[in-house]
């Protein structure tokens, strides 16, 4: 028999355990959440030390018309539709290759490699890129060699036309490892067998892979373009750190909007609607992918 | 499977092989470009052939950004802040953890589901809110707003109850006997035998607040509450052309991460794939 007193006990025990989750989701999870959706229908400037003024609907309105919301957006989704495609068949690809019937030896050596750039700093590469891409830079060399026009001393990044895919590619580079060891972890868990008999069925090659291997890794595969666009859609340090949005709002992405409004132009506001709307853009996003795949099954 | 080694598997191997140390190759490059950068003396940072291996090797460059550009203060704040919030995040995460793998409570089902739905949040709809409140309770430009909004996370809590469901329950049934309660049951039973997932936790956690930086860069303003990321970023807009010390501090801020990877490969690549093979 359990007495009251234990009774009470446990149940303060599990309050105390909780508490930490409790008071770190109440203060800086849901808090936050609602406070940012009442925001979003108000202007506030925090400097000017008036409290928010409702204003209804006007922010939402206000950014439907405003040309570099249009503009940032535009990035954002170039940024999205021509990464996450690259970025996935690259690691999808060199994940097949090294559990492949080809006997890779160094598996653990490659695998390292090309998960060093995901555990640097994305401050660090952009810095490095920075470098790179600078008049004095190694790939402003090799993609003049390859004949781009660039202007004279200037670098990759201060030319609009060269600034977003030379983002994009930066990108890649610093991501697939990640992906690569995710798509490694879904084909090891294949069960070899499959593959045997298929192959006694005189299955080869393409072939094996589309009918075999890709739907048994699809569910790897819409985790993996699923976070991946998530984690694009939000795009910020690289533009914060290499270009600011320049030149000429060629690399402006909607995270880096939504920070220069809310932080330079301190207009929280306008700001707070925006970071709703790329939420919302997010889910619809991700719904959409989700319903491919399975469709596709 | 009989693998027949005639000359199409060869070609075959060849080509593979040349794929992936290609890529190999690529991914190293600007890496082993900011360590050899690093260490050049000033000038000499034209993209020739040349000038690919450092002629001259100096440590001149770390001396530099280490004592005037601040660079140990970036180096403290970040060792502060990274310890803090992965000690934390392996008490407090275990602590709840342990509540929802141990005590069976009504609701601990809804506990569990609104923490997989705040994991989903992404962190540009909270960055507005979470700087108007951190400057309302007085915690801006200090540790705390680096550490406390961090020190409990939903990938730690998951990891800890799986981890825990795991284990025995007749574990912790022969310590209750003997007395113990819950706290000691957790820390002095459990803990100890939950050094893999603990390791896990720790090390991820390690590398995402080492590496974090748009929370640091909103909640801080002064030189001296910045952290690495933060100070490179700064230094990268005021110095934009002085690569050799760039570099640098970049290497200042890559090499405990590069350390920790190459001991801890397996238990990061785990934490990292975990959350993914579930699904």
């Amino acid at each position: 028999m359990v007495s009251r007193k234990k009774k009470i006990r446990n149940t303060v025990n599990i309050f105390i355990l909780l508490s930490p989750w409790i008071a770190s989701f109440l203060t800086f999870k849901l808090y936050p959440i609602l406070f940012s959706f009442y925001l979003s229908f108000t202007r506030y400037n925090p400097i000017r030390g008036r409290p928010p003024r409702f204003v209804g609907l006007r922010n939402y309105h206000h950014l439907f018309s405003d040309p570099t919301f249009a503009i940032a957006l535009k990035n954002t989704v170039l940024f999205v539709v021509i990464t996450v495609p690259i970025t996935t068949a690259i690691s999808l690809l060199i994940a097949s290759v090294l559990v492949s019937s080809l006997n890779i030896r160094g598996k653990q050596i490659f695998q390292s490699g090309y998960f060093m750039p995901v555990v640097t700093s994305m401050v660090v590469i952009a810095t490095i890129f920075s470098y790179l891409y600078s008049p004095n830079g190694y790939l402003t060399a090799l993609i003049k060699f390859f004949g781009a026009d660039l202007k004279y001393g200037r670098g990759i990044l201060a030319d609009p036309r060269y600034a977003l895919p030379a983002i994009m590619a930066m990108d890649i580079w610093a991501s697939f490892g990640y992906y690569t060891i995710l798509f490694l972890a879904g084909l090891q868990s294949i069960d070899r067998q499959i593959y045997e008999a298929a192959a006694i069925d005189g299955a080869k090659g393409f072939y094996l892979f589309r009918k075999i291997t890709l739907p048994l890794v699809s569910p790897m595969l819409l985790f993996v373009l699923v976070i991946n666009t998530i984690r694009s859609f939000q795009i910020f340090i690289e533009v914060y750190v290499m270009t600011q949005g320049g030149p000429l709002r060629a690399t402006t992405t909607v995270v880096y909007y939504l920070y220069e409004t809310g932080f330079h132009k301190m207009k929280m506001g306008y700001a707070a609607a925006m970071s709703y709307v790329l939420f919302l853009i997010i889910l619809s996003f991700t719904i959409v992918q989700k319903l491919l795949v399975r469709y596709q099954r | 499977m009989v693998i027949r080694k005639d000359w199409r598997y060869r070609t075959k191997q060849f080509i593979a092989y040349t794929l992936l140390i290609f890529v190999l190759t690529t991914t190293l490059f600007p890496l082993y470009i900011m360590f050899a950068t690093s260490v050049k003396p000033e000038g000499n940072i034209l993209p020739t052939w040349d000038s690919l291996i450092p002629k001259k090797v100096t440590l001149r460059n770390y001396v530099d950004v280490w004592k005037s550009a601040n660079f140990d203060r970036y180096f403290l704040n970040s060792v502060i802040v990274t310890f803090s919030v992965t000690f934390l995040n392996i008490i407090l995460d275990s602590m709840v953890a342990y509540a929802l793998s141990r005590k069976g409570f009504k609701g601990s089902n809804l506990v569990l589901l609104v923490i997989i739905a705040t994991m989903m949040i992404p962190a540009q709809v909270l960055m507005i809110p979470l700087f108007i409140l951190i400057k309302k309770i007085g915690f801006y430009n200090t540790y705390w707003a680096l550490i406390l909004p961090f020190s409990v996370q939903g990938f730690g809590i998951f990891l800890m109850k799986q981890y825990f469901d795991g284990l025995p329950k007749s574990l912790d049934e022969a310590a209750m006997i003997d007395g113990a309660g819950d706290f000691k049951i957790l820390f002095k039973v459990l803990f100890p035998i939950s050094k893999p997932a603990i390791a896990v936790l720790g090390i991820n956690t390690f590398l995402t607040t080492w590496n974090s930086f748009v929370y640091p860069l909103i909640f801080t303003n002064t030189d001296n509450m910045r952290t690495l990321p933060i100070g490179i970023a700064y230094f990268n807009t005021i110095h934009g052309i002085d690569y050799v010390h760039l570099m640098a501090g970049s290497s200042i801020a890559t090499i405990p991460v590069i350390a920790v990877f190459l001991a801890f490969q397996k238990q990061i690549i785990s934490g990292l794939t975990r959350g993914a093979v579930k699904e």
